[in-house]
């Protein structure tokens, strides 16, 4: 596995100071999870070794901007490599600031409690999904762990886009509201 | 959000936020939510929470090793000056020498790659031969230098690998040939490479073990002569 937090952290800071051997360890320890992302959301390996590598590259380009980040290091790299196969599938050229927003670097970062409380949101995530009403919670896996657009969704469930949207808008303040129960 | 109780405005948001974070939207779609969330901090900060809980699921993202042409891949896109470079790029590039500075023996072998990577084709008689030498940290001193010789050209190129020196001070080379005293090649420069040209005496004596020194001297080099400080590296020239 990819080692401790604090280790990623701590090869990230050295990767933005163009340590290329800090990069090789960082790759060593974190491209098999990142190539299981690329795997699962662009379902074609010759397209998941080509989008690896480009991550790869924006990790070395856009190491210095974790920092900010209230990320845990392997989700920051794991927005990285997702948001990576979404601009692939759905034809987007985001902005520097859609990527920044993309990777958790807004400006406005939560307050210490809003990150505590996200914290223990997460160990409850999946049962607040088992919560929602069948097909819902898959449709939220379907679109964080597959990539799958309101369209695809749609189709895969058998509804109407707009059913589908008003479905999973409902079904994400639900959780919403679960998770901060 | 727990105080976040009142309905409409409020919830459209943070759905908007959600579908964000995300990723159904369409691309215009997700272009438009994103210059509304990046004006909005209150969006912002509800961004952060949605993609904190939803990075939850990361867990099951199950991994797979890539093969190893990708990162061979990364490395040729980033780092071009890397093997395949051209002479002059390589030459330049600390980051190669320093790699190539853990041991005399990789020096040689790289070094033996690096002449083979010149474009140039050298007939027999204009082959000098090549020597190289990894000037090595004496005593802790931190300062580290790599050499090559042309018997060819009679000049020997030196890169600063590491080493720092204070300002009053200079760094002086030497050659030392069996039991014969050191010869001074002169005042060297640390952070940059150099060429020196050697002189008829010095090409006639520079062989396969002579050693190289560097010592620690007053600013312009030894007045005597004759190495007045310590020796902070040392190396041998090996034939490649």
């Amino acid at each position: 596995m990819a080692g401790t937090a604090s280790e990623v952290t701590d090869l990230l800071s050295r990767v933005a100071l163009r340590d290329r051997a800090a990069f090789r360890e960082l790759y060593a320890r974190t491209s098999a999870k990142l190539f299981g992302v690329c795997l699962r959301i662009l379902n074609d390996r010759a397209e998941a070794e080509e989008a690896l590598q480009e991550i790869f590259v924006k990790i070395w380009q856009r190491a210095d901007r974790y920092v900010a980040s209230t990320y845990s290091p392997i989700s920051w790299l794991v927005a990285v490599a997702r948001n990576h196969c979404l601009d692939l599938l759905r034809g987007r050229k985001p902005t520097t600031e859609d990527i920044d927003l993309a990777e958790g670097i807004a400006d406005g970062a939560p307050d210490p409690e809003q990150a505590a409380m996200a914290t223990g949101e997460r160990a409850r995530i999946d049962g607040c999904l088992d919560a929602l009403e069948a097909g819902r919670a898959d449709a939220v896996r379907g679109a964080y762990l597959e990539g799958l657009s309101y369209e695809q969704l749609a189709e895969r469930h058998n509804v109407p886009l707009n059913t589908m949207r008003t479905w999973l808008r409902r079904s994400l303040l639900k959780l919403r509201n679960c998770l901060s129960a | 959000m727990s105080t976040d109780d009142n309905i409409g405005g409020m919830d459209e948001g943070s759905a908007l936020v959600a579908e964000f974070a995300l990723g159904v939207l369409p691309a215009a779609e997700h272009a438009a939510a994103a210059q509304r969330i990046a004006a909005d901090p209150r969006l912002q900060r509800e961004l952060l929470i949605w993609q904190s809980r939803l990075a939850s699921l990361d867990e099951q993202f199950v991994e797979q090793a890539p093969p190893a042409t990708v990162w061979s891949r990364v490395e040729a896109r980033l780092f071009p000056a890397a093997p395949g470079a051209g002479r002059a790029g390589l030459w330049d590039s600390l980051a190669f020498w320093r790699t190539l500075a853990v041991g005399g023996l990789a020096v040689a072998v790289a070094a033996v790659g690096f002449n083979l990577m010149q474009p140039r084709q050298l007939s027999p008689q204009e082959f000098g031969q090549q020597l190289v030498a990894a000037i090595q940290s004496n005593e802790g001193s931190g300062v580290e230098f790599v050499a090559l010789y042309d018997t060819a050209t009679g000049r020997v190129r030196l890169t600063s690998l590491s080493g720092e020196v204070a300002a009053d001070r200079d760094l002086e080379l030497w050659y030392i040939r069996g039991e014969e005293p050191a010869v001074s090649m002169g005042v060297i420069p640390v952070n940059q490479r150099t060429e020196i040209d050697l002189n008829a005496d010095a090409k006639s004596k520079f062989a396969e073990g002579t050693v190289l020194a560097i010592t620690l001297e007053q600013k312009g080099g030894s007045p005597t002569g004759k190495a007045q400080g310590p020796i902070v590296a040392v190396g041998k020239a090996i034939a490649i």
